[in-house]
Formats: structure tokens, C-alpha cells, sequence
């Protein structure tokens, strides 16, 4: 793992009840970088994420990450009866940062959804409950950020927002990865890689 | 074990219970519904029962109304604090395991849910035990007291084990209504169990010990420390195998706090 390197998968390898999923896997990712895996449904890709996340173990293979990570799931994980500042709060003290109101502060400025700070999440649109959700993945401002199907749920503004936001992870030496089984903007990846069969290959 | 993660996640979990109105009602409704439908329904005509956890012979007769609070009072706190419990361990159980990504332990997590229910058996059984003084007086009401919250310590062990088992809410709900009703709310009810045979099944469960404490403490001065006891056992039991399940249940999450590394 070179001094650039944040994410390191090397010849992973899962399978399920004898049915291999992932077959021999290599992917690295380096500081002010953005891949993306693509894959049709039973490629293997939830099974890369779940691994790269640290949900599981791979059979064969090496894994390693340098700094800390930041997780988008597909669907809002938040609680519906805490209020968006609550649900700051929460996740706040998960990552263990104690400033998590001036960083919560930031957030919603940046993702233009302050006020809606204390309205419960069963109170507030999709769009809001995305932003939220991918709020609370960078809210540590994380080395290495996963999304996992970002685009889904996302509108226009929070699409727009999102770009933006990207390219100052980026330019701040972060690096992303993003799994879906559909990519736009390709121009915008450093590489995309299609999981065909649990072997990975370089578009 | 981090306690200031313990005390947020308790706060978080009082404040998502306390915007759940309708809970916080029948948390209060359902004991006044219970209690009403006592005093209406019976009368102060004497009975006798055994007390089963004194001895076989030992026999007391009070009036059917003031038997039948009792009796009533343990089978609502069980049932209450069971659902409380089931929902408490089931509720957001994919957001949790979000936490449990971003850095949070499940045994935090379990804690703070735990505190909460205590929070929560001690105000529905304080809340039985005080309504009883409205129709009568226990000859030991402090030990009766301690027989409901007792009750709900075992019950609400049960809806944590339930709750953690089932992956559906219908299959976790009918189990606590199975029990509660055949347990706390038939068999345990001391002249039901005056004529009973195979009478170690109803001692087997878990209502038994807590319905014990609640019976001698208000109708007599036998000693209760052996339900007192048997009732904390049995809850740490039904909690312990909560835990495990509950811990299996959750992710097993390499935190990359600031270096993971993992060879398969």
C-alpha cells in the first residue's frame, strides 16, 4: 500500500453457501480520486460494499484502508422520530466528534436544508431525507467515502450540490468510491469498473 | 463500555418514545381500563386461595375484589412492559446498525435501550401500585410494589428476548400475547391455581415469582425474599439469552477508527 493509497482490496474472494461471489477482486484507491463499480443486480456489488463497509469478512483477499470512512447507504437510514439536528447529534457521537453542531451547522448551510434543522424526519420531503443521509456520511469529513447507489432519491439541487461537494472532497485530498448499477457523468470518475460475475474489470 | 454513548443513546430513545403519544396513553389506559373493569365486575365477598410459594396448606382469605387487583395488576404491567420492550429492541434496527458502522458499540446501544425500559418498568408498575391504594390497601404495599416492578423487570426481559428472535413485528406480537395471556393473565391467578394439577408448569413461568411477592406481600407477612430473588434470577436469564441473540443479530463491524486492515 503505497503512500497515496486509502483503500486497499486485494484478490478478494466470497461466496455463499459454496456459490463464489466475488472471484479473486483487486481494487485501490488513491488519495484525490473517484472510482466507481458498476453491476447488474447479483454481480457481486453489495457483497464488494459490504466488505469494503467492514459488514463482512471476505473468504480469501486482503482489505485494507488508511484513515477514516464514511458510509452512504442506498435508503435514509435515520431515525423518523428525532429531528434532523437530533439525528446530527446521534451519528455525531457515533463518529465521536464533539462539535457536532457547528459541523452540523456547515452542513446544512452547504446543502441548503437549515429549515428543516428541527423538524422531525417524518416530517420532511425525500429530497431532505437524502441530503440528510449524505450529510451524516461526511459529517467526520471522512478519508474514503462510499455511496452506495447515491443517485437514487436525489432531485436536481441536491445532484447539483452533490457534484460540487464531490470535487471539494476530492480536491481536499479525499477519495470516493461509488457503487450503482448505473453510472452518469462518467467523465466526472477517474475509472469506472464493471463487476461482471464477481470479477472486476476496467471500463 | 463508553457511558456518555450509553446516556446519548438513552436520551435519543426517551425523546423517539416520549413523541410516541399514543404508547405514552395506553401506557396509562390500559391499567385504568384493567382496574374499572375489576371493580366493576367483582364483589367483596370472601375467598380463600393457597399462597403456592409459602407452602401447599397455606391458605388466606380475602374479599374476590381486592384478589382480583392484584392479580390484574401484574398480568398489565406484563403485558406492558413486554410490548414496550419488543418494540424498544425492534424499532430502527437497520438504523442502528448504521451506528453501529459510524463507530457506536451494540452493547452501548443495548444499555441505553435497557435504562430506558427500566425508566419505563418502574413508572407503569409505581402507576399499578398507586391505583390499587384507590380501592384498597395492601397489608405490605411497598413489597407489593416491588412484586409489579418486578413483574415487569421479568416480562420486559421476555419482550426484549421476543423482540430480538423475531424478524416480523406479527410473529413477535402474537408470541407476547400468547404468554402474557395464558401466564400473567390465567394461570397465575391463585384460585385457578388452587385447583390446578401439573402445577410445576405454572411455577415454570414467568410470571409466577413476581405474581408470588405481589399476592403474599398484600395479604399476608410470609417472608418473599425466595420469589424476590427467583424474580431477578429469571429476568437476568430471559435478559442474558436477549443479549445474545440480540449481539448476533447485530453487525460485526471492523472499525476503520484510523487503520483497518484485514487479510482474509
Amino acid at each position: 500500500m503505497n503512500e497515496s493509497t486509502l483503500l486497499s482490496i486485494t484478490d478478494v474472494a466470497k461466496a455463499f453457501r459454496g456459490t463464489p461471489v466475488l472471484k479473486g477482486v483487486d481494487l485501490e484507491l488513491r488519495s484525490g480520486e473517484m472510482l466507481a463499480v458498476v453491476g447488474e443486480n447479483g454481480s457481486g456489488k453489495s457483497t464488494l460494499l459490504k466488505i469494503a463497509v467492514g459488514l463482512l469478512e471476505p473468504d480469501a483477499g486482503a482489505f485494507s484502508i488508511r484513515g477514516t470512512m464514511g458510509y452512504c447507504p442506498q435508503e435514509s437510514l435515520l431515525f423518523d422520530t428525532l429531528t434532523v439536528r437530533e439525528n446530527f447529534q446521534f451519528f455525531g457521537k457515533a463518529y465521536g466528534v464533539t462539535d457536532w453542531r457547528e459541523r452540523s451547522d456547515r452542513l446544512l448551510e452547504r446543502f441548503q436544508f437549515a429549515q428543516y434543522a428541527d423538524y422531525l424526519i417524518s416530517e420532511v420531503s425525500g429530497g431532505t431525507r437524502q441530503k440528510l443521509n449524505l450529510c451524516i456520511a461526511v459529517m467526520h469529513e471522512p478519508d474514503v467515502l462510499i455511496l452506495d447507489e447515491p443517485y437514487s432519491g436525489f432531485d436536481w439541487e441536491t445532484y447539483v450540490h452533490f457534484w460540487e461537494f464531490t470535487k471539494e472532497l476530492l480536491e481536499g485530498g479525499r477519495a470516493l468510491l461509488v457503487v450503482s448499477h448505473l453510472i452518469y457523468d462518467r467523465e466526472q470518475f477517474h475509472a469506472v469498473h464493471e463487476l461482471i460475475d464477481g470479477v472486476l474489470r476496467c471500463d | 463500555m463508553r457511558l456518555s454513548y450509553v446516556a446519548t443513546g438513552a436520551l435519543m430513545t426517551v425523546r423517539e418514545l416520549m413523541r410516541n403519544r399514543l404508547v405514552l396513553i395506553m401506557l396509562f389506559l390500559i391499567p385504568s381500563i384493567f382496574y374499572t373493569l375489576v371493580a366493576l365486575t367483582t364483589s367483596d365477598r370472601p375467598i380463600a386461595f393457597k399462597l403456592a410459594s409459602v407452602s401447599e396448606d397455606t391458605f388466606v382469605s380475602v374479599s374476590q375484589k381486592s384478589e382480583s387487583l392484584i392479580f390484574i395488576g401484574v398480568a398489565a404491567v406484563g403485558f406492558l412492559t413486554s410490548f414496550v420492550a419488543m418494540n424498544l429492541i425492534r424499532r430502527d434496527v437497520e438504523v442502528n446498525r448504521r451506528l453501529v458502522i459510524c463507530g457506536y458499540r451494540p452493547s452501548e446501544l443495548i444499555v441505553s435501550k435497557l435504562t430506558v425500559l427500566m425508566g419505563v418498568i418502574l413508572v407503569v408498575a409505581l402507576f399499578v401500585s398507586l391505583s390499587l391504594l384507590l380501592f384498597f390497601r395492601p397489608d405490605r404495599f411497598a413489597l407489593t410494589a416491588v412484586g409489579l416492578i418486578l413483574a415487569g423487570w421479568v416480562y420486559g426481559a421476555y419482550g426484549l428476548l421476543v423482540g430480538a428472535i423475531f424478524r416480523r413485528e406479527l410473529e413477535a406480537i402474537l408470541f407476547i400475547v400468547l404468554l402474557a395471556n395464558i401466564d400473567a393473565g390465567w394461570l397465575q391467578n391463585p384460585i385457578y391455581y388452587a385447583d390446578a394439577q401439573n402445577t410445576e408448569i405454572i411455577r415454570a413461568l414467568p410470571a409466577y415469582f413476581p405474581s408470588q411477592i405481589s399476592m403474599v406481600a398484600a395479604f399476608s407477612d410470609h417472608s418473599v425474599t425466595v420469589p424476590i430473588a427467583a424474580s431477578v434470577g429469571y429476568g437476568l436469564g430471559l435478559l442474558f439469552l436477549a443479549l445474545i441473540v440480540h449481539r448476533w443479530r447485530m453487525p460485526r463491524v471492523r472499525h476503520h477508527g484510523h487503520l483497518g486492515d484485514h487479510n482474509g
